[in-house]
Formats: structure tokens, C-alpha cells, sequence
């Protein structure tokens, strides 16, 4: 019963949002605008580690990935940008399987190690300006804005409708993943793998399939945070931002929809806000991760056990 | 929960309410690595920003408005750049001053031309004026000045005979870096190592011995102080007996900091150094600039981006006019105005006319001499 | 053959240092499970301290003398021994009994409030150390150089981590740490003070980063706030290559990262060095995860 109360407010909410252009200043839709892009990576980070259990400290990858490819198609080959995204999931999700397939086997904390393995090996890969496509730490810049029959949508308000329809496909997508078979797999997956595996469940598809998924959806918003700054650059897409992706669903409350979007005004949305404080910001960030943990080490708003 | 909804709304409607412009004045907006590696440079730019806006209130403002200076750090990296574009554009701003990297100003370029906002920085990279944005003016000279320059210094002047090359992969330097080793090729001269580091790495002495095994007699850095500091002292560690001639990025205080001892005897190409201008203004606004600071500037970018920053006032004081496509009109066709870096001028690009490089060396006590043009 | 030996020489001063942070992540995660994000950060926290004792003694200007950087030394381990305790009493020791992850979060959160606190402390930018901490002698074999600084650091820690050695391996207190990280309760129930030996190790593993931090800040004389993360990084690397939670496997691990950095760096490419290391980490994590000396973690079945 609760539930659907919430998977309703969850919808007002969203519809509300819809009509923030035409209420708020600038400042107050460029953040919720990029509001929407980090709540869908965010969601995609629940997709492998909260809801498939996988230790992923790296997946600012695949959000670079999608990114990338954007910005490469769009500025170098021309490619207008809304064309661009259903190449970047593909792209990032096939970087997904193929970095997940040698190292699903991994136990925990292994498999943390290498994701922020790879994090760094990507890094390096768009700093060296490998092929000359990367565009080295300054990354790729003039990327242009998306266009749907010829009228472009580049304004702020334009921008951030498309970012929000985003993130509304991601919620329902996520919804689906929990009331569908997969989501209970992958929920088995996380609980117990030996007993899932003696009851026939194939883990490694089930895993690589998470990281792919989730990898997918992470270029998705890739895409539209490239057109947002009309930029990528490396910094982006730093370990930083992986802790940060894996801070928030932690903090927020592993597969719980509504913990991973509070997570997410928590981590990006606060310090925007409070840009004066510049200074302090990661300082109190830092201090904020230890206090919620020690305080409430299941997340801020966990995930309701339901009957099944 | 729903208690936190009404304070975010609460909260957007306030924010959004102070967002409002006063009338009376006007803001120039200063983008700037005011953390990051290079934090030196870029609180110099926000200082000396900050002076000039003091000075101009103290003598009645511009055209009678109040001068207000916001800034945004963007820590030296794109992303972080094209962020406080997109908040400088929202802060409403008439100017901005910024940044000191070319990559960092490539990236907010675009945000704030779409703005119609005027931008000045002292970012060298060729591709900051060759792509129409009427609205940008640099004030330093680019990289093919400086590397047509140095390829003449390197093989003309001091006849170097086995030249190694270290670059890093960021826009500035990896373009200075093409582009002297193009020059030198030009003038006949011969590469022996034409190399990367990655910028902030600390250790560069594999990539030195490396180096030394090609007996250079000079090793050439394109990228920053903070680099080209820790080259030099690691380099004379090594006991590699080469000259050191480092780029125009490697000019500032903090060079000879790092570098210690073996600062002495390196050279670096230049427009000239602060303490070595002639001009008076020059004089009197290093003057000034230690006595509201209590240190001198960091490098000369300090004073192009000053220079930058005074032509945009120079050009609303002749026009009498806010309007930004007035502004860039007039500074398209300002010439020889008395910069504190020397004459300056802009042509229809936005590109910086007239102003001459020099080599300098380093000497004992950490000051500048001229040694190339003899003075 | 001379170029080679350079790299070497180079190779072994860097991992040193790495071997040294290094001991401190193995330790706590032969114990807790637990990555202590936060190492990397105490570690560097020792340059600064050592920074400010020094420049604070000595004046910024000339050699100091002996004497100061000893007592730079001394005062940096304590201090960072003291902050190591404290983390763990107020960051870790809470959530003992609640979910891995929880622990993680936490660790990564005290990384970014120790970086940040120095950052606040000191200042963003580079601090640059004075000259002359170490004399300034360098000795020639062929064409290879090695400077007195590079001996100092290679030969101290070689002294630290035998002693380190022998401590673990030949005292009583020392035995009760490789109980504990065998196994936690088998420990408990034969009458060791687990807590105790937490609490040890939180002092150990931070002091010997705290002289690692030192040394970076000698060697390059350099302190930045942000060193912590590299440094912490690679020297984490390096405890998983040796066999994470095996010491002697941490001391190896780094003197082999350092100098396969330096060839790496030296042959193949400099700007590729990092990644390189990365790569060679996950070859290992897939080829023999247990690294080089195997782990003595023992595995729940």
C-alpha cells in the first residue's frame, strides 16, 4: 500500500518538475537540469552495485564513454546529437560486458580494486589523446546542441526538458527492473550467490548483463551531459566521480529508488547551492559520509523489504 | 520528506529572487584555477581583478556604475570551466576575465559567446581566436609568435646542436610544443627526443635518464612552472649537463621556488617579466599591487589579463555604450593602447598585435635578465 | 647498461616510499577487511607536519640543521599516529558490525575530510621545502648517480621494514597480529585483546606512512594537499600485487611497483606509466588475485 503512495508521489513529483522553467531563475534549472543527468548515472551505479551487489568503483567510465562518443561523433564526423545517443549506450554498454567479463569472478573487494582500475586506465586513455581523438586533458569542446526536426533545443529550458524526459524513461525503466524477473535475479544474485547458482541461475550472464545495463544507461546521460556543457573533459570522470556515484547509492539507501535520488540532491545539488562555501565543500562532504554511516549504516532512506 | 520539498522550493524561490541585477552597476566576472595546481596564477588574476575594479570605483565607477567582481574557481580543469561559464552567464555578467589555460577557456568559450558576454584571457593556444567568436579578445601573444621565436633563439642565436623536447598533453603546451618543433625543423635544427609527461606527476626522472642517454645539449619544456620547476631541479639531480629553456608557462615566481638551486642559468621565453617592464603605469600598478597584496604578481599573465580587462574599460569609456557588439567593435580597431605590457591592439580575430618575446635567464637571487634581444 | 642502472636506482628510491605507505594498508586489511581509503591521506599529512616543524625551527632561509629534521621526524610520526587512532575510533570501530560497504563509504569519507583539512590548514597551493635537509652530495658509479637523499630513503626503510619484520614475526605482540588477522574470534578466544592489537596496527601502519609522506616531501621537495591520493593509490596497488594483508608481500610489492614504474616509465613511455601500472594490477587481480606472496586472509567458505 505504501508503495504505490510513493510510486505515485513519485510521478506528481516529476510531472511538477516538468513546469520548473517556467517558475524558476537560470541558476535553478542549469542545477536541476544536471540534477537529472547525475540522478539517472546515479540510478544506473544502484543498477550494478545496489541492486546486483557488485563492488563498482568505476563506473564514471561508462558515463565518460557515452560522453565521449557524443562529443567525437558531433564535433569530428558531424552527427547531430540526438543521433548520437542510441550509438553511445550501445558503445557503452559493449564497454560494459567487455570490461565486466574477466573480472565478474572476482570476490568483493577484488572487484572494487580493478573497477577503479579500469577508472584510471580510462582516464589515461582520454589524457594521452590516444588516436588523437581523445582530445587530451582539455578534452573536446564545441559540441553542439540537439535538434528534433530541425528546431534546436539548445536553450536552458530546452535542454532541460530533455533531461528530465531522461530521467523520467530511467525511473520507469528502474521501476520495471524491480517488479520484472531480472530485478528479482539479479536481488538472488546479491543475497547469496552459491544458492542462486545451485538453483540454476547462470551468476556470470546475470552479472555481465548488470554491468551492461547499467553501463548503457550511464551513456545515455553521457550524451546529454556533453551537450549540456558543450565540453568533456577527463576531469569529469575521475575516480572522484566514481566514489562519489558509489558514496550516493550507499548513502542514500542501496536499490531503493527514492534513497539514490535523495543521494543525489545530497552529493551534487547541496554543493551547488552553496557554492560560497567553495572551500569547505568536501570538507563537510567527507565529514557528512562518516557521521550519515556511523549514524544509519543501512542509507538515509533504505529500500522497504516487501513481501515477495 | 515532504518537509524537504517545501524547504527546496522555499529555498528556489529566494535563490531565484536574488538573482535579480541591480541597475547601478556593473559585474565583471573572473574565471580563474584559483585552486588546483595552478592557484598561483589563478588568485593573481582575481587580485589584480579586484584592484583595477577598486581603482576605477575609487575615481566615480564606470560611466557612473558601481564595478562588482564575482568570481569562479575552475580548479585548471575544462569541465569544472565550462560550469562556471554556464554560472557566470546566469550571474548576468558584463565581462569576463578569464581563464589563465587555454583549455579551460576553450571550454567556457562557447557558454559564454552564446551569452553575449565579452571574454578576455591570456590562454595562448592557436584554436581560442580561429573560431569566430566575436566577443573574445586574447591578450597575450599565441603559440606561433612564440614558437617562430624560439626556433630562431634555439638554432640561430645559440646554434644548439642536439635539442630534446618535453611537452604535456594539455591544448597549450602540446600546441607550443608542435609548433616549435616545427620552427626548429624550419631553421634546420636537430631533434633528438620529442617527448610527453603527464602534467602534476611529480617524477620525471625516467623520462630524464631516458633524455640523458641521447647526450642533449639543451632540453626544451613547453608546459607549466610547476612542472618546469620540478624538470630542472631532477634534471640537474641527474647531473644531465643541458641548458633548460622553458616556454612562456613557466614564467612565475614559483619556477625558481621549486626549481631551487638549480634554478640559476635557466632561461625561459617571454613576453618580459613584471619587475623588468618599462612602462610607468606598469610601475605604478606593480606598486600598487604590493601594497594592497603584499607580494608582487605571479607572472606577466597578472598584467595581460589586467591589460585585457583595461582595454574593455578604455573601449566602454569611448563608446559610452554597455553594449557588448559596440565594445568588441571598438576593440577590433584599437590600436597601441598604452597597456601595462606594452602597445596593444586587436585585430578582427580577437588576436593580441604587437608585442615582442625575449629570452631571459635566471639569475642567482631569482630575478629576470634579459639576455635575448641584447637590451 | 648505465641507463638501466639509473632506472633502478630511481625506481628503488620511489618504491621504497610506496613500501612503506604501503605496510600500513596491508595491515589494516589483514585485520579489518577493510581498505582504509584514508592511508593514502595520514601519509601525506606527515610531509606537511614535517614541513611545518621544520620551516617553523629552522626559518625559511639556509640548511636546517640535523637535529630539526629529526625532531620533524619524530613529531610527524606521532602526530599521524595519533590522527590514525583517532580514525579509527571515530570512523571505523562504529560500524564493526554493519555492512562492508558502510565501512568503505566512511573510509572514502575520511579520505576527503583529511585531504581537505590539510588543504584548509595549509593551503591549496604547493609548498615547496627548503633546500638542504639533505646534504647535497651525489656519488658516481659510471654514469649512474645516486644522491645521498636516495640512499637515506632506501636504507632507512630497508631498517623499518626489517624491523617491522622481526616485530611481527619474532615478539609475542607481534604473533597476537597475525593471529588476529588469521582469524578475529579464534584470536579472541585464545585471550588476545583484539582491540589492542586494532588499535597497534592504526599506530604502525600510519606512523611508517607518516615517514613515507616524509620522504616524498624531502625527495621532491613538495607538499601538496592532493599528493595523498597517488601516492595512497599506488602504494595500495602495491600491497595487492604483494598479497594484501601479507607484510613481507607489502614491502615487496612496493619496491617491485616502484621499479616497474621507473622501467615502465623509462622504456616503454612515460606518459603511460600510470596506466601501465594499472594494467600490470589487473592482470594480477585476474591471473593470481591472491598476489605474489598469496594472502593470509583466510577465506569464509
Amino acid at each position: 500500500m505504501k508503495l504505490s503512495v510513493n510510486r505515485n508521489i513519485g510521478a506528481v513529483l516529476w510531472i511538477a518538475g516538468l513546469l520548473v522553467p517556467l517558475v524558476a531563475s537560470n541558476s535553478w534549472i542549469s542545477i536541476l537540469s544536471m540534477f537529472a543527468i547525475y540522478a539517472v548515472v546515479a540510478l544506473s551505479t544502484d543498477v550494478v552495485l545496489g541492486r546486483a551487489g557488485m563492488y563498482d568503483m568505476g563506473h564514471a567510465v561508462y558515463f565518460g564513454v557515452g560522453a565521449y562518443v557524443t562529443a567525437i561523433l558531433n564535433v569530428q564526423y558531424g552527427v547531430p546529437i540526438l543521433w548520437t545517443m542510441p550509438i553511445a549506450v550501445v558503445v557503452a554498454a559493449l564497454v560494459g560486458m567487455i570490461l565486466a567479463a574477466p573480472v565478474v569472478k572476482l570476490r568483493g573487494d577484488y572487484l572494487l580494486v580493478a573497477t577503479i582500475g579500469f577508472n584510471e586506465i580510462f582516464r589515461m586513455i582520454l589524457i594521452n589523446d590516444v588516436g588523437g581523438v581523445t582530445g587530451g586533458p582539455d578534452g573536446i569542446f564545441g559540441i553542439g546542441v540537439p535538434s528534433v526536426f530541425g528546431y534546436s533545443i539548445g536553450s536552458q529550458e530546452g535542454l532541460f526538458i530533455l533531461n528530465w524526459l531522461l530521467l523520467g524513461i530511467a525511473l520507469v525503466l528502474m521501476n520495471n527492473l524491480e517488479k520484472s524477473r531480472l530485478g528479482r535475479v539479479f536481488r538472488y544474485l546479491k543475497e547469496d550467490e552459491l544458492a542462486a547458482t545451485t538453483l540454476g541461475v547462470n551468476a556470470r550472464y546475470y552479472k555481465i548483463l548488470a554491468f551492461a545495463l547499467g553501463a548503457g544507461m550511464a551513456g545515455a546521460a553521457g550524451t546529454l551531459f556533453a551537450t549540456q556543457l558543450a565540453t568533456v573533459s577527463p576531469s569529469a570522470f575521475v575516480f572522484m566521480e566514481s566514489v562519489t556515484l558509489f558514496a550516493i547509492v550507499i548513502v542514500g539507501g542501496q536499490a531503493s529508488i527514492p534513497g539514490v535520488l535523495l543521494g543525489t540532491v545530497l552529493m551534487f545539488v547541496v554543493p551547488q547551492v552553496f557554492r560560497e562555501l567553495a572551500e569547505y565543500r568536501y570538507l563537510v562532504f567527507g565529514l557528512a559520509m562518516i557521521v550519515v554511516m556511523v549514524l544509519r549504516p543501512q542509507g538515509i532512506w533504505p529500500r522497504r523489504n516487501r513481501p515477495e | 520528506m515532504v518537509k524537504l520539498r517545501i524547504v527546496l522550493a522555499t529555498a528556489a524561490l529566494s535563490l531565484g529572487m536574488a538573482g535579480v541585477a541591480v541597475a547601478d552597476s556593473v559585474t565583471f566576472g573572473v574565471q580563474a584555477p584559483i585552486t588546483g595546481q595552478y592557484a598561483n596564477e589563478g588568485q593573481g588574476m582575481e587580485k589584480a581583478v579586484k584592484l583595477v575594479a577598486k581603482q576605477l570605483n575609487e575615481a566615480g565607477g564606470l560611466l557612473g556604475k558601481e564595478v562588482k567582481v564575482v568570481s569562479c574557481d575552475d580548479e585548471g580543469k575544462a569541465t569544472q570551466a565550462a560550469l562556471c561559464g554556464r554560472d557566470l552567464a546566469n550571474q548576468e555578467v558584463f565581462a569576463v576575465i578569464g581563464s589563465y589555460t587555454s583549455g579551460a577557456t576553450a571550454a567556457s568559450q562557447p557558454v559564454l559567446d552564446r551569452a553575449n558576454i565579452l571574454q578576455t584571457s591570456d590562454g595562448t593556444a592557436e584554436q581560442l581566436t580561429q573560431k569566430g567568436y566575436n566577443l573574445f579578445f586574447r591578450n597575450a601573444p599565441p603559440n606561433s609568435a612564440e614558437a617562430e621565436f624560439t626556433g630562431d633563439y634555439l638554432v640561430n642565436v645559440k646554434k644548439y646542436e642536439r635539442i630534446a623536447i618535453i611537452k604535456d598533453h594539455s591544448s597549450f603546451a602540446k600546441g607550443l610544443g608542435e609548433a616549435t618543433a616545427a620552427a626548429i625543423e624550419k631553421q634546420g635544427g636537430n631533434i633528438i627526443f620529442d617527448g610527453f609527461i603527464t602534467a602534476g606527476s611529480q617524477d620525471y626522472r625516467s623520462i630524464l635518464t631516458k633524455i640523458k642517454s641521447e647526450n642533449p645539449d639543451i632540453i626544451y619544456f613547453s608546459g607549466y612552472y610547476s612542472d618546469g620547476g620540478l624538470i630542472r631541479a631532477q634534471q640537474a639531480s641527474l647531473a644531465i649537463d643541458a641548458d633548460f629553456v622553458g616556454g612562456d608557462a613557466n614564467q612565475n615566481v614559483k619556477f625558481a621556488e621549486i626549481a631551487g638551486k638549480a634554478a640559476e642559468g635557466s632561461v625561459i621565453i617571454n613576453v618580459p617579466a613584471p619587475a623588468n617592464l618599462p612602462y610607468p603605469e606598469a610601475k605604478q600598478f606593480l606598486k600598487d599591487y604590493e601594497e594592497a597584496y603584499g607580494e608582487s604578481p605571479p607572472s606577466i599573465f597578472t598584467l595581460t589579463n589586467t591589460d585585457g580587462m583595461r582595454a574593455i574599460v578604455q573601449a566602454v569609456q569611448e563608446t559610452k555604450s554597455f553594449d557588448p557588439e559596440t565594445v568588441a567593435d571598438y576593440l577590433h580597431g584599437l590600436r597601441d593602447f598604452p597597456g601595462f605590457t606594452g602597445p596593444l591592439g586587436f585585430d578582427d580575430k580577437g588576436e593580441r598585435l604587437g608585442s615582442a618575446f625575449q629570452a631571459f635567464e635566471i639569475q642567482a637571487d631569482n630575478t629576470y635578465k634579459t639576455i635575448y634581444p641584447q637590451q | 647498461m648505465d641507463i638501466f642502472l639509473q632506472q633502478l636506482v630511481n625506481g628503488l628510491t620511489v618504491g621504497s616510499i610506496y613500501a612503506l605507505i604501503a605496510l600500513g594498508y596491508t595491515m589494516v586489511y589483514g585485520i579489518l577487511r577493510l581498505i582504509n581509503f584514508a592511508h593514502g591521506d595520514l601519509a601525506i599529512l606527515g610531509a606537511f607536519i614535517g614541513l611545518t616543524v621544520i620551516t617553523g625551527l629552522a626559518g625559511s632561509g639556509g640548511a636546517p640543521a640535523n637535529w630539526i629534521v629529526i625532531v620533524a621526524f619524530v613529531l610527524a610520526i606521532l602526530v599521524v599516529a595519533i590522527a590514525g587512532v583517532l580514525l579509527e575510533f571515530t570512523a571505523y570501530r562504529p560500524l564493526r558490525d554493519a555492512h562492508r560497504l558502510s565501512a568503505v563509504v566512511s573510509a572514502l569519507g575520511a579520505s576527503m575530510f583529511i585531504q581537505n583539512g590539510i588543504m584548509l590548514i595549509w593551503s591549496p597551493q604547493t609548498l615547496t621545502f627548503p633546500e638542504g635537509i639533505m646534504p647535497a652530495t651525489t656519488y658516481n658509479f659510471g654514469t649512474v648517480i645516486i644522491s645521498a637523499t636516495q640512499i637515506f630513503i632506501v636504507s632507512v626503510s630497508f631498517v623499518l621494514m626489517l624491523a617491522l619484520y622481526l616485530y611481527v614475526n619474532k615478539t609475542r605482540f607481534g604473533t597476537a597480529i597475525r593471529a588476529a588477522a588469521i582469524d578475529q574470534d579464534a584470536a579472541r578466544l585464545m585471550g588476545i585483546n583484539v582491540n589492542k592489537v586494532i588499535v597497534s596496527v592504526f599506530i604502525l601502519g600510519p606512523a611508517l606512512g607518516a615517514i613515507g609522506g616524509l620522504f616524498i616531501g624531502v625527495y621532491y621537495r613538495q607538499a601538496v594537499f592532493d599528493m595523498g591520493w597517488i601516492y595512497g593509490l599506488n602504494a595500495f596497488i602495491a600491497a595487492i600485487i604483494g598479497g594484501i594483508g601479507n607484510i613481507p608481500g607489502a614491502m615487496i610489492g612496493g619496491l617491485l611497483l616502484g621499479l616497474f614504474s621507473s622501467l615502465a616509465s623509462g622504456y616503454i613511455s612515460s606518459t603511460w606509466q600510470q596506466a601501465i601500472v594499472f594494467g600490470l594490477l589487473i592482470l594480477i587481480l585476474l591471473v593470481r588475485p591472491t598476489g605474489i606472496l598469496g594472502e593470509r586472509v583466510a577465506n569464509k567458505v
